[in-house]
């Protein structure tokens, strides 16, 4: 009998539509980011109960009266189509997460969003679509998105693409190590170490200065850089001080250690030529300063693993670029 | 514009990141792909079958998932590889279920009676295979196995997620200070495409030199 006489019967139809998912999926991943071109999500389904932030903060929140938001603005175009459209994250803990159970999106960038949408349309309905760092300035620019969400750092930079509102929070990064680690206590000793960061991370860029001599290697998200360190492929991760406090708080594994080195001003990304909106966010964003809204979102959000009450919330303008 | 002659030395040390996977992962993944197509053609059945699972298995399975699997899950059991050969290990053996079938498909080609004459005269089935069937199969498929070598080169871009620095990983480098997406990314999707055109060049050249006309 020949070789070449085989049989090859095979289940194609099975291997075709694997396949093509497999490729849908490569090409979702080819920004590097597994999360970066994940489907726009369906818009919050309300506020649970289980939503992190009180239903009578919400409640309780400031909404535009019809004098500040001006015939044919971007304000009145959102307020028409009944839900603010924004870019963001679900994978953030105490930041922008996505509850698996009741789909809501939690933590402080998405409640500052839902807060916004009810400032503008009278009950905090945002549809969130998650987005690559990579294509944030795009997307403002091509308006898909009303505004941005996700610790997005104020840079000169940046501020020639788009145009931010606030800093609405001020961070820092810090650097984490192994629990077990006693060499490591600050920056000055990551010379000469292996340090990983996250892709695409404000770390990139401030490590060479911060702790010269140290090599880099930068992981896609932040459970994979948390995963990279317990596995000791590096033997820091610097990352901005409040995910490290959270991944400290669920990986017993790990910890951080001394204080921020930098400081890390987050803006909300808004269309650059929108000024009138942007005014629009900076008098929201000092409403809620005053009113003590903002404190009560960060206690309840980055506020569970940071010691201490509510910092005082950043000078709208104050940072190089707001 | 100068968002990317500003850090032409980033993008480059991308670029030739991207070029080495391509090139070793190319290498492997046709090693790879001829011993599965052996297999899978080979007179007993086991090894038919083990043949088989190999191309259902990593074809089925999409390559991001197979990557971090590599990355993250196998040093849990103790097992650690350098990013770069991880990422080699798993493009070659990905890429190499498809061009296992490519090369499945060109061994198909050839005659009959070139395997029947071949063992005729004598010949084992590895010297059938090695001298007579393999040389004529692969000639018939070199376009396909262009095809799947310019995937290949677009898949490396996904090592960038599980911390190879190469040429996309390079690019959102650059883009985190210049934050300007769209000249950074259209200049690495330019050098890319230029990869891409090469692999095709060279495809086409060997199509030409070797190809059977019948």
């Amino acid at each position: 009998m020949s070789i070449l006489k085989m049989s090859f019967t095979r289940r194609r139809s099975l291997a075709l539509t694997a396949t093509a998912v497999a490729v849908a999926l490569a090409a979702a991943g080819c920004g590097g980011d597994s999360d970066s071109s994940a489907p726009t999500l369906p818009g919050n389904p309300g506020l649970g109960g289980d939503g992190v932030v009180a239903q009578s903060v919400y409640d309780a929140a400031p909404v535009a009266t019809d004098a500040d938001i001006p015939a044919g603005s971007t304000m009145e175009a959102i307020r028409k189509r009944g839900y603010l459209t924004i870019g963001g994250s679900l994978d953030a803990p105490l930041l922008a997460q996505q509850n698996p159970v009741s789909g809501t999106i939690e933590g402080f960038d998405a409640d500052m969003a839902k807060l916004l949408a009810k400032y503008i349309i009278g009950k905090p309905e945002v549809k969130t679509t998650t987005i690559g760092t990579q294509t944030r300035e795009a997307m403002l620019q091509a308006k898909s998105v009303d505004a941005v969400f996700q610790t997005y750092t104020i840079t000169p930079q940046r501020a020639t693409q788009v145009a931010f509102a606030g800093p609405y929070l001020t961070s820092g990064l810090a650097v984490g190590v192994r629990k077990d680690d006693t060499s490591i206590k600050s920056v000055k000793d990551l010379a000469g170490k292996t340090v990983i960061v996250g892709a695409n991370t404000p770390a990139v860029t401030a490590l060479p200065s911060a702790a010269p001599g140290s090599k880099q290697i930068a992981f896609g998200t932040d459970p994979q850089a948390l995963q990279a360190l317990l596995q000791k492929r590096g033997d820091a991760y610097v990352q901005d001080f409040t995910l490290l406090a959270s991944g400290a708080k669920a990986n017993p594994g790990m910890k951080v250690v001394g204080e921020p080195f930098t400081t890390e001003a987050y803006g909300i990304g808004l269309n650059r030529e929108d000024t009138q909106f942007k005014e629009f966010v900076n008098n929201w964003l000092k409403k809620i300063q005053a009113d003590g809204t903002w404190a009560k979102v960060w206690e309840a959000t980055l506020g569970s693993v940071v010691e201490g009450g509510a910092p005082t919330p950043p000078v709208i303008g104050s940072a190089d670029g707001s | 514009m100068e968002a990317l002659t500003d850090h032409l030395s980033a993008l480059g040390h991308g670029l030739v990141t991207t070029v080495e996977l391509t090139v070793v992962t190319t290498v492997g993944a046709m090693l790879l792909g001829i011993v599965v197509a052996t297999l899978r053609i080979a007179p007993v059945p086991l090894l038919r079958a083990i043949g088989t699972v190999y191309v259902e298995v990593f074809q089925n399975l999409p390559l991001l998932a197979l990557l971090v699997l590599f990355v993250f899950a196998l040093p849990t059991i103790g097992i650690t590889f350098p990013l770069f050969t991880s990422a080699v290990i798993v493009i070659a053996v990905y890429e190499g279920a498809y061009l296992a079938e490519a090369i499945r498909a060109g061994i198909n080609t050839v005659g009959v009676g070139q395997a029947e004459a071949a063992r005729a005269i004598g010949l084992t089935f590895g010297q059938s295979l090695r001298h007579v069937i393999l040389p004529q199969g692969l000639r018939a498929v070199i376009q396909p196995i262009g095809n799947i070598c310019i995937a290949l080169l677009m898949n490396t871009s996904l090592a960038a997620a599980v911390g190879v620095v190469e040429l996309t990983q390079a690019a959102n480098n650059v883009n985190l200070v210049e934050a300007q997406p769209i000249a950074v990314f259209t200049g690495a999707g330019l050098a890319y495409m230029l990869l891409a055109l090469i692999i095709g060049q060279v495809t086409g050249l060997l199509e030409r030199r070797l190809a059977i006309v019948r």
